[in-house]
């Protein structure tokens, strides 16, 4: 064996282990899922249900109404990735390449915002939502607009993209305007393209984000039928008991969308771009 | 709306008669088994004015989960009111504090929310609790609430003199412990301290031979529930009387930690920290065989282990010079930001009768808190479950000589982590329980003086 | 100033309107009135009354506080130590071709995609007396050990679960970084002869640069506001082990003290914006 092809095989035995380690914890959270509450607990522990049941699930989707909180969740989620994808690599472009009075202001007023932990807002932006949904009835306090509006662009995606789109060369851009194209063709044509798998890390980090978020979900909705799925799980805690087995079977059943998502946006971009660019590096 | 005037004012117009005629049954629907009633009081008051009939909608919050006791009482209430839709939200324990301080503050309250009492001394004190005297003219259901109610609990609803709250559940320990194992090794059941430790003594057991012991383990909690236990039993207290310095670095005090303690130093008892995971485990694997805590745990047991029936029984908490207990459990609260109070008082009186104080048992497995529903023959019977006998008993006396935490504005912040840390430091061995027990009395004082 | 370059202009601000919109409603105002809340005794339900600086000195003279402070440095410190190497390392790694690639890239990502809470739930489980790793250890006939329960492993028993958590990100950011840096810089590079180490830190280090400054700058903010690990797995215990300001926080919050709760916030602002500025100041971009 060269000493090549050794390394090649120590490379893919370190990266199994390191994956096993990465993904044993979620066995442990399916296999709970498919256990009786009886054996939840039982000891010594078992590794593998048996017996196995889907009780758990049926439990999760006929206790809740499941099939709300995960339309709730696609529709909120997919809404604050789109406005985020397009609205912030808008902005990021024009932070990493137009020069305009206040731009440098502007964007580290917005990095301060991140600063700030999102708790000390909690108050006076529902006091905001609820004056919202008083005077206008469709948008405030338990509504989708609510519980996108917030989210709608996010700093943090503004920082992502800005920073993609620095290494944009900035002679592609002159040439292009030096032809006659305009700002917002150059947008469409020249920096889209480019920007494509910073945007779809972008989409990926943005869906994970409000797919998982509780904090204001939790606050902004008060009608059972408004809620998204990470609020409506957690309703599976009794007052003083929690019952693991639907929890772990909410789980996966809430996680299953997301890891689809990003099945399909890690194979269409990242990895189409990268399958030809860069080769053993480092 | 005309449509329902007529029966509504009939029906307060019974009210007005059944109540001026002195403590009959309450207006209940005629299905419903009869209650006992209070002992007629002679001149009662009646309630202020006939009962105002414009349609409303009141929100009600709910931390009991998936085995709540009040959503199944919904239906049953709008029969009877019929202008008043509830609107229920449902949340976890967890999110129901953070939730309602939000909603609170951001002037969106509900009507009536679940509360536990050990929130109350933070929720009274910052004025966010209606005066329910006012609403309710110191009469539930056709008596006035402190007869309802023992003298504990009715204390425990007050702050400053006037009703904060209406008790739904209380919560009071009791020990529970493995009667199989006592019998096995011939252990009377322990009525004082030192019972109590040579009980967890003959119990241990070291199965893994590592020379400590791994089984058959008394629980010892490290925090203020639990030692507040022993402090009450050892005859201290938490605050002075009159609530302005620590009281917990007695003599009392501190050799009631010392007891604590002692089951960690003997290797009787196991700490009970975050590496424990959840109690269900300890139970099922016989890692613990005492443990220490509320009448809710007698419905954990029953659904999380029930192949253990007959094994595990309930027993007075041992104690040293008298009984005693934190009195705590849930409470029915209503803003002074809720927007429908009158309506609001309408459902916690209809949530306060026997009919759905038994749910609160029958439902959620935790303990009513009405002189009525305790009295009812549900709750006395012999439990297989607990090997025959009616656990239940012991802890409506362990109610009767149960203390509640002292109603305080920094009360929150004086239980954890002030006075949580003491007991955790001195338990996991950092130093002694008087040092501890002094420290945490200094921080307590600077933040009883804010 | 050419027509061409106002028109420039102009199309810069209407491209961030959409952006400074929701940031300056949904953000700035909500962060202006905490600001002054943290200058007043405001419970949630009394108008607020001002009482100046006392909620910052009451905080930052508070030993509990300033050890809350103390365990949130520990924590940022060992988590951006450990994260981003790890995630670049991971990233070159997996940047080859080979077989199963996005099978080992969707494995890395899997615990980015996991709420915190269930991390710290699962994570929770197995650091259990009888958990997997506890169990894994005695296997080889190594003591197990209350991790959680004992002041002096708690914090890296935390910190681990949250880099098993994170570097995934890093690892994905990486990942789409090294793709966009030009072929053509290391072709001509191994042209002048540069051998495997120099190829790293003449062409793909100082490609990545914007994207360490974003990693450790996002990753500072972040690590700093660390409070669902806490709060699921320690409580902020044993005795103050773990906690940290967010917690701080979050306490102060449920007991309606929103003034000093404000204010713990606003220190750790100011401690961000400090360390952000001096990120942007030494290793950001000359522009």
């Amino acid at each position: 064996m060269t000493a090549r092809s050794l390394r090649r095989v120590a490379l893919y035995v370190g990266l199994v282990a390191a994956a096993l380690v990465m993904v044993a914890p979620f066995l442990w959270t399916v296999s709970t899922a498919l256990k009786p509450s009886a054996d939840v607990f039982a000891s010594p522990p078992k590794l593998i249900p048996d017996p196995a049941t889907l009780a758990n699930f049926q439990d999760v989707l006929t206790l809740l109404p499941f099939d709300r909180y995960l339309l709730n969740s696609v529709i909120v989620t997919g809404a604050i990735v789109l406005l985020n994808v397009i609205f912030g690599t808008m902005a990021a472009y024009a932070f990493a390449k137009l020069r305009f009075p206040g731009r440098n202001l502007i964007f580290a007023v917005m990095l301060l915002t991140l600063m700030v932990p999102f708790q000390v807002n909690l108050i006076p932006l529902y006091a905001i939502m609820v004056r919202l949904k008083e005077a206008t009835g469709i948008i405030g306090a338990d509504t989708y607009f609510g519980l996108i509006a917030p989210s709608a662009v996010q700093v943090f995606g503004i920082f992502l993209m800005r920073q993609f789109l620095r290494s944009i060369p900035n002679e592609i851009l002159e040439n292009a305007r030096v032809d006659g194209a305009s700002e917002w063709r150059i947008l469409r044509s020249i920096v889209f393209p480019l920007a494509t798998p910073g945007m779809a890390t972008l989409a990926i980090f943005t869906f994970i984000a409000a797919w998982n978020d509780f904090l204001w979900p939790l606050i902004v909705t008060s009608s059972d039928d408004m809620r998204t799925l990470p609020v409506g799980l957690a309703l599976l805690a009794r007052k003083n008991t929690v019952n693991w087995g639907q929890t772990m079977a909410g789980t996966v059943l809430a996680a299953g969308p997301m890891i689809a998502v990003f099945l399909v946006l890690q194979r269409r971009f990242i990895e189409g771009l990268t399958a030809g660019a860069v080769k053993d590096v480092g | 709306m005309s449509r329902w005037t007529q029966p509504a004012v009939a029906l307060a117009a019974v009210a007005l008669v059944v109540s001026a005629c002195g403590g009959a049954a309450s207006p209940a629907p005629a299905t419903q088994a009869p209650v006992t009633a209070p002992p007629a009081s002679g001149a009662v008051e009646s309630p202020a004015a006939s009962l105002d009939t414009t349609p409303v909608t009141i929100t009600v919050w709910d931390y009991y989960g998936e085995a709540t006791p009040i959503k199944p009482a919904i239906e049953g209430f709008q029969k009877e009111y019929p202008w008043i839709t509830v609107k229920y939200e449902a949340l976890d324990w967890d999110s129901m504090n953070e939730k309602f301080a939000v909603g609170v503050a951001a002037g969106a309250a509900p009507d009536v929310a679940t509360l536990d009492m050990t929130w109350i001394p933070t929720l009274a004190s910052n004025g966010v609790l209606e005066d329910l005297s006012t609403v309710s003219g110191g009469m539930l259901n056709g008596a006035p609430i402190a007869e309802q109610y023992n003298a504990g609990a009715d204390e425990a609803m007050r702050y400053d003199g006037a009703y904060v709250t209406m008790l739904f559940d209380f919560d009071a320990y009791a020990l529970y412990y493995r009667a199989d194992l006592f019998e096995k090794k011939g252990i009377a059941v322990p009525k004082s301290w030192d019972e109590l430790r040579a009980a967890a003594k003959t119990l241990a057991e070291d199965t893994n031979g590592d020379g400590k012991p791994d089984k058959s383990l008394y629980q010892v909690w490290p925090d203020t529930f639990h030692y507040s236990q022993f402090l009450f039993q050892n005859g201290g207290a938490i605050l002075t009387e009159d609530l302005a310095a620590a009281a917990f670095n007695s003599q009392e005090g501190v050799s009631a930690l010392e007891f604590n303690t002692s089951f960690i130093d003997d290797g009787s008892g196991i700490y009970w920290g975050p590496d424990q995971g959840d109690q269900m485990a300890g139970f099922k694997d016989g890692t613990l065989a005492m443990f220490q805590n509320g009448p809710y745990m007698m419905g954990v047991l029953k659904s999380g282990a029930p192949e253990m029936a007959g094994m595990w029984k309930v027993a007075t908490a041992p104690f040293s010079k008298q009984p005693g207990s934190y009195l705590g459990g849930t409470g029915l609260g209503i803003p002074v930001a809720a927007a429908h109070k009158d309506a609001a008082w309408l459902f916690v009186s209809y949530m306060l009768r026997p009919e759905q104080q038994i749910g609160v048992y029958t439902y959620a497995g935790a303990a009513p808190a009405t002189n009525a529903a305790l009295d009812s023959p549900e709750l006395t019977k012999a439990d297989p479950y607990f090997g025959g006998e009616a656990p239940f008993g012991i802890f409506l006396d362990a109610m009767k000589t149960a203390t509640h935490f002292p109603y305080v504005q920094s009360w929150a912040e004086i239980q954890t982590p002030t006075m949580d840390d003491a007991v955790a430091a001195t338990l996991l061995g950092q130093g002694s329980a008087k040092d501890a027990l002094d420290a945490a009395a200094e921080e307590t004082n600077a933040l009883l003086k804010k | 100033m050419t027509l061409a370059r106002l028109r420039r202009q102009s199309i810069g601000y209407a491209l961030i309107a959409p952006a400074m919109i929701t940031v300056v409603v949904f953000l700035l105002i909500p962060i202006v009135l905490s600001a002054y809340w943290s200058f007043t005794d405001y419970n949630g339900v009394r108008p607020p009354t001002w009482v100046g600086l006392d909620n910052y000195t009451t905080l930052l003279t508070s030993p509990r506080f300033q050890r809350s402070i103390w365990n949130t440095i520990a924590f940022v410190v060992l988590g951006m130590g450990l994260g981003p190497p790890l995630g670049l390392a991971t990233a070159l790694l997996l940047n080859r071709a080979m077989r199963f690639r996005g099978v080992f890239r969707v494995a890395f990502f899997l615990p980015v995609m996991t709420s915190l809470v269930v991390v710290a739930t699962i994570w929770k489980m197995l650091y259990n007396e009888n958990g997997l790793i506890n169990e894994i250890l005695r296997l080889f006939s190594l003591p197990g050990h209350n991790w959680l329960s004992d002041p002096n492993t708690a914090l890296p028993a935390i910190v681990v679960a949250s880099v098993w958590q994170g570097f995934g990100f890093e690892t994905v950011v990486f990942l789409a970084a090294l793709g966009g840096i030009p072929r053509d810089y290391y072709d001509a590079a191994r042209v002048d002869g540069a051998g495997r180490w120099a190829l790293f830190r003449h062409v793909t280090l100082p490609g990545l640069r914007p994207t360490i400054l974003f990693i450790y700058i996002i990753g500072i903010i972040g690590s700093f506001q660390v409070f669902d690990q806490i709060f699921v797995m320690t409580q902020g215990g044993p005795v103050n082990a773990t906690r940290t300001m967010v917690f701080d926080l979050y306490d102060k919050f449920n007991s309606l003290h929103l003034g000093e709760a404000s204010a713990v916030a606003y220190i750790l602002f100011v401690i961000l914006a400090t360390l952000s500025w001096i990120q942007f100041r030494f290793f950001g971009e000359r522009d």
